[in-house]
């Protein structure tokens, strides 16, 4: 039997999401343990996807790209995404689904797995196959706790998975392998027309988000009082970069929730975080883990936050951070005059 | 118009209550899965203004996965009665996940609009909202019955007052246990859950952190200044 | 001696203890000019330094009377009478990295602190434990232990549990000179000697300063309840405060008071709606025990007699959440103050509990009859009202000349009706000149009197509370 992994593409105006290429790249390395399988993609549109869309799915680790077409896939209407995915899934019976961990795959894959009678864990910060019964293994931190928790689906198939943007990476290389594709024009009258949109307004996204930049700064409870803000965003326009925070000085409202990185807020992935005043409750970690370098500072030596750490701090935040800020300024007056 | 919402989230809560107040003839039921200490959570619902509550208890009832839960909540919903609204927080009743809501509208066959910023309009047979995505904000036009997960936008939740607190002290909490439920033991709780935790770790340690502390933070500090000075933003 | 020492600074003696540790560069010292005080302009110290402990202190404190320089302690900077303000040229000895917890004593239930602790790290740390620490500043997450000790605050507790003063059980103290001693312990009695700690707790710095600190923690009630009880005018609210204290026949451990435009801009503050915005005043009560249902009859009987009295409404919040959204609002009245009318000036007067509603009405007739916007808000159980007067329309020059007209028929109210000029925030350089109209010129010589024997030099925090020449009346003037 073929063991086909299949992955919800997130398009945002037609254009594929970087999270569905990070996917497709854990896709692949899940494929490699499971035999005889391959990867499916599917992707629910208007109208066709561009000519460079599909190749990029191709090389990104697709065996398959799988359009579906119909009107009323311009934004996500849940009833026809339900009734469309749930047909596809009975069609293709792939073993593995995943999806984006956004707004869309958030509501979608729960509704998905519900109609399909499996279950399903939301925001995997880690997937793999268990060698013995071949069953997907998926990592993600437990509520309340200091604790990941390992859960699998042993009966119940496929089995579904949603994941963070920017927690897993892209292929490195071009994948060259099956190349198929097809599109199937979705109607479907039986559907009851049960929702309707009556207006779209697109939101400026120009703004430096959490998400995007190169250097991301983030203050926790340690900063301890809301003027030392004032260093973080010195310190992060210096690099410029973008100012993070833990959950809590967001609930109180010190910075606003785009600024929040961890399970309830973003999930980033900088060259290099900066965790300033940050304990580093299993919440926080999982929002920025994958960062390639972090430097953390805390008072306190055994602060969970330094275990995640390329390097660590122990001392004050206010102090340390205006030492780096004075030393910084320096180094960049002489790089000026140099 | 009947509406009903998960306690635990009081903005949804307050929603339910603000429909209710300005379309007559609504009653609004709270209903919650959990042990017997999930009634404090009802009761305020009730000081609130709920027309009434049910707590879905039993031992058989725990270990279940976001499946189960909503399996069984749907199941309750309609044995309770029949509803035009159901409302959820956003992420509710299973923590962090947000799952619940979605596959409670799937149980019970209706639409579901998740990320609702916003009530526009109730009318007779369909309600308006507003949801926000990465990219947008949409306006949809949903029939009932149906189910909207409500985030904190949507409002303020109002404070029970004297009166509200004083009934709710008094009133008479609804209990389904499984059987009084007529749900079938093997799928509900733990038996009902597809998944399952097989693991419970500290997180793994990827890194190897080089700390400076006492005389040391100097260096470190130094160490730190070196690597970022490549990303330092030098005017041109 | 001269009334403020300006001797050299010895610049390169400091920075050999101190070494990065301490500031020069005038930005940085911008920031240590002044406290919260709003109106208070201070001046630029000539260095900022941060200890680490008590040894540090009593080092710059020997140099300075060597060299005669005046030094101001501070802690976090949240003051709100000008006490931390250093003097021009001085050393400001900055407590904010000496922030650890000691010792968390569990069967003595004391902690033990570093003067730099947020106080509420210390409530955290105490809850974690199930126990509470009963000093409850409305700027706990923001000032330090160390200063609710200078000005023994008060806050919101005061009504069952006492200000700061009544927790504090030993105190590690740098005297004027350098000397290093301990006061107390943890005991409970302790009459050996005068009572120092608490002639050194509210001293406002010029005694000592304090760089270790040991509170008694208490059991912490497992029920608390806070209702929120809304009124049409400001006088229907005060008016039911003593009746519900002597009435309920229990003692709440908080009785606060919101008039309409405090609570308005609090809650335009922090972005949130409260119930009956339009309400003359509303009075937050609060209820504790350890039985829910007996907390519950308590709150009922409570909630009724305010509606007998007149009340629009009552609120009920009962559990963690609303509760910490009632007090958001309560608390950030001061900061929401600096935000949209930086330009007022909020008194801290205290009366006998019974004369609140007299001293209220009066205010209000005081405000109006000098053109000056007020809004009021408080510890209505304790007699502790922030009568504050904003400029609103009135130019500079105007709303100088008619502040200082009202603040001195203001106190004279005060006085009148048994009370005095400050009740927590201290007298400082705001209230200096006015510290005659509580005070009589015995007591006021006697402070002089104690702090020469505490300072003969003068050099730690000069210019607080009394001048030290008594006939030269020099003060300084508010708002200049």
């Amino acid at each position: 039997m073929k063991s086909n992994i299949m992955v919800l593409a997130e398009l945002r105006e037609n254009e594929v999401h970087s999270s569905t290429l990070e996917l497709l790249g854990k896709s692949r390395e899940l494929s490699r343990k499971l035999e005889n399988s391959s990867v499916t993609v599917v992707a629910l549109t208007t109208e066709e996807l561009k000519e460079t869309a599909i190749n990029l799915l191709h090389k990104s680790g697709a065996d398959k790209v799988l359009i579906a077409t119909n009107e009323n896939f311009k934004r996500f209407n849940f009833t026809y995404y339900l009734r469309v995915l749930e047909k596809i899934s009975n069609n293709e019976k792939p073993r593995i689904i995943l999806a984006s961990a956004t707004t869309t795959g958030r509501t979608i894959m729960p509704a998905l797995a519900a109609a399909l009678h499996t279950g399903l864990t939301a925001d995997c910060t880690g997937l793999d196959i268990d060698d013995e019964s071949g069953t997907l293994l998926q990592t993600r931190p437990a509520i309340g706790g200091n604790v990941i928790a390992t859960i699998k689906t042993p009966n119940h198939f496929p089995q579904m998975a949603t994941v963070r943007p920017k927690t897993f990476s892209p292929l490195t290389y071009n994948y060259e392998g099956f190349e198929k594709l097809e599109v199937i024009s979705f109607t479907n009258d039986s559907i009851e027309d049960n929702m309707e949109l009556l207006s779209f307004n697109s939101t400026d996204s120009s703004r430096k988000n959490v998400q995007d930049a190169q250097v991301v700064v983030s203050a926790g409870k340690g900063i301890s009082n809301i003027n030392n803000l004032e260093l973080i965003s010195e310190l992060a326009s210096l690099l410029n970069g973008a100012v993070g925070a833990s959950r809590p000085l967001v609930d109180q409202k010190w910075l606003d929730y785009e600024s929040q990185v961890g399970l309830s807020g973003h999930t980033v992935k900088p060259d290099v975080y900066i965790a300033a005043g940050i304990s580093g409750a299993v919440q926080h970690i999982a929002g920025m883990q994958t960062s390639d370098f972090v430097i953390s500072i805390n008072k306190d030596k055994n602060a969970a936050i330094f275990e995640y750490s390329d390097i660590g701090l122990v001392g004050d935040a206010t102090q340390i951070l205006e030492e780096i800020i004075e030393e910084l300024k320096n180094s960049k007056g002489e790089r000026k005059n140099a | 118009l009947k509406s009903i919402i998960n306690p635990l989230d009081l903005n949804a809560l307050e929603t339910a209550l603000r429909i209710k107040e300005t379309n007559g003839d609504t009653a609004v039921y709270a209903i919650t899965m959990g042990p017997p200490a999930s009634e404090e959570a009802l009761r305020e619902a009730r000081a609130m203004g709920v027309d009434d509550t049910y707590l879905l208890c039993d031992s058989k009832f725990a270990g279940a996965d976001t499946y189960a839960t909503s399996r069984t909540l749907a199941k309750a919903l309609k044995s309770v009665g029949i509803f035009d609204l159901v409302l959820t927080g956003e992420k509710a009743i299973d923590g962090e996940t947000g799952q619940v809501g979605p596959e409670v509208g799937v149980f019970m066959n209706v639409p579901v609009a998740s990320y609702v910023t916003r009530i526009v309009d109730v009318k007779n047979g369909y309600i308006d909202i507003e949801r926000e995505s990465e990219i947008g904000r949409e306006t949809w036009r949903i029939r009932f019955p149906c189910l909207l997960t409500i985030t904190k936008e949507v409002n303020e939740p109002r404070l029970p007052t004297l009166s509200g607190k004083k009934k709710a002290r008094r009133a008479k909490i609804n209990q389904y246990n499984c059987e009084k439920l007529k749900s079938n033991p093997n799928e509900v709780g733990l038996k009902g859950s597809p998944t399952r935790v097989v693991r419970i770790g500290t997180p793994k340690v990827s890194r190897e952190a080089r700390i400076f502390d006492g005389p040391e933070l100097k260096t470190g500090i130094k160490e730190v200044v070196k690597v970022l000075t490549n990303y330092l933003e030098v005017q041109h | 001696m001269p009334e403020v020492n300006t001797g050299t600074i010895p610049i390169k003696e400091l920075k050999e203890i101190f070494g990065n540790r301490i500031k020069t560069d005038q930005d940085f010292l911008e920031k240590y000019s002044h406290d919260e005080t709003a109106g208070l302009k201070g001046e630029l110290p000539s260095a900022v330094i941060f200890p680490l402990d008590a040894e540090e202190i009593s080092e710059v404190l020997k140099l300075a009377n060597i060299y005669k320089f005046s030094v101001t302690p501070r802690g976090a900077g949240t003051g709100l009478s000008g006490g931390a303000i250093p003097n021009k040229d001085g050393v400001v000895i900055s407590l904010e990295k000496m922030n650890n917890i000691v010792e968390f004593d569990d069967n003595n239930m004391m902690i033990t602190v570093e003067p730099g602790v947020i106080t509420d790290e210390i409530q955290k740390i105490a809850d974690k434990h199930n126990l509470m620490y009963a000093g409850d500043p409305c700027s706990s997450d923001s000032s330090s232990i160390g200063g609710n000790i200078a000005e023994n605050a008060g806050g919101n507790k005061v009504l069952k549990y006492g200000p700061t003063g009544h927790h504090v059980y030993s105190i590690e103290v740098v005297l004027p000179t350098g000397e290093i001693v301990t006061y107390g312990g943890k005991r409970l009695k302790d009459v050996t000697g005068l009572d120092m700690i608490h002639l050194l707790i509210g001293s406002e710095g010029i005694l000592g300063v304090v760089t270790k600190i040991t509170l008694r923690l208490i059991p912490k009630p497992k029920f608390t309840v806070a209702l929120l009880v809304p009124f049409k005018t400001t006088k229907e609210a005060i008016a039911v405060v003593p009746k519900v204290l002597i009435d309920s026949g229990i003692m709440p451990s908080s009785l606060e008071f919101m008039d309409q435009s405090s609570i308005r801009s609090s809650c335009r503050f922090i972005n949130t709606e409260f119930p009956y915005s339009d309400a003359g005043a509303h009075l937050i009560i609060e209820v504790e025990g350890n039985d829910k249902e007996s907390v519950a009859d308590i709150y009922e009987q409570l909630g009724d007699k305010c509606l007998e009295e007149g009340a629009l409404e009552v609120f009920v919040a009962d559990n963690r959440t609303t509760r910490e959204r009632l007090w958001k609002a309560r608390k950030s009245i001061a900061e929401a103050l600096s935000a949209f009318s930086p330009i007022h000036c909020m008194e801290d007067v205290s009366v006998p509990m019974a004369n609140i509603a007299e001293l209220i009405n009066e205010s209000e007739k005081i405000s109006r009859e000098n053109e000056l916007d007020m809004i009021a808000f408080g510890h209505a159980g304790d007699g502790n009202v922030h009568i504050t007067f904003l400029k609103g329309k009135l130019g500079m020059e105007h709303w100088n000349k008619k502040l200082e007209k009202a603040l001195t028929v203001l106190y004279e109210l005060t006085s009148k009706l048994g009370g005095c000029i400050t009740g927590e925030h201290g007298v400082g350089l705001k209230r200096k000149k006015y510290l005659s109209m509580t005070l009589d010129a015995t007591q006021i010589e006697l402070i002089r009197k104690i702090k020469g024997v505490f300072d003969p030099n003068n050099i730690l925090n000069p210019g607080k509370i009394v001048d030290i020449i008594s006939d030269k009346g020099k003060d300084r003037n508010y708002n200049e």
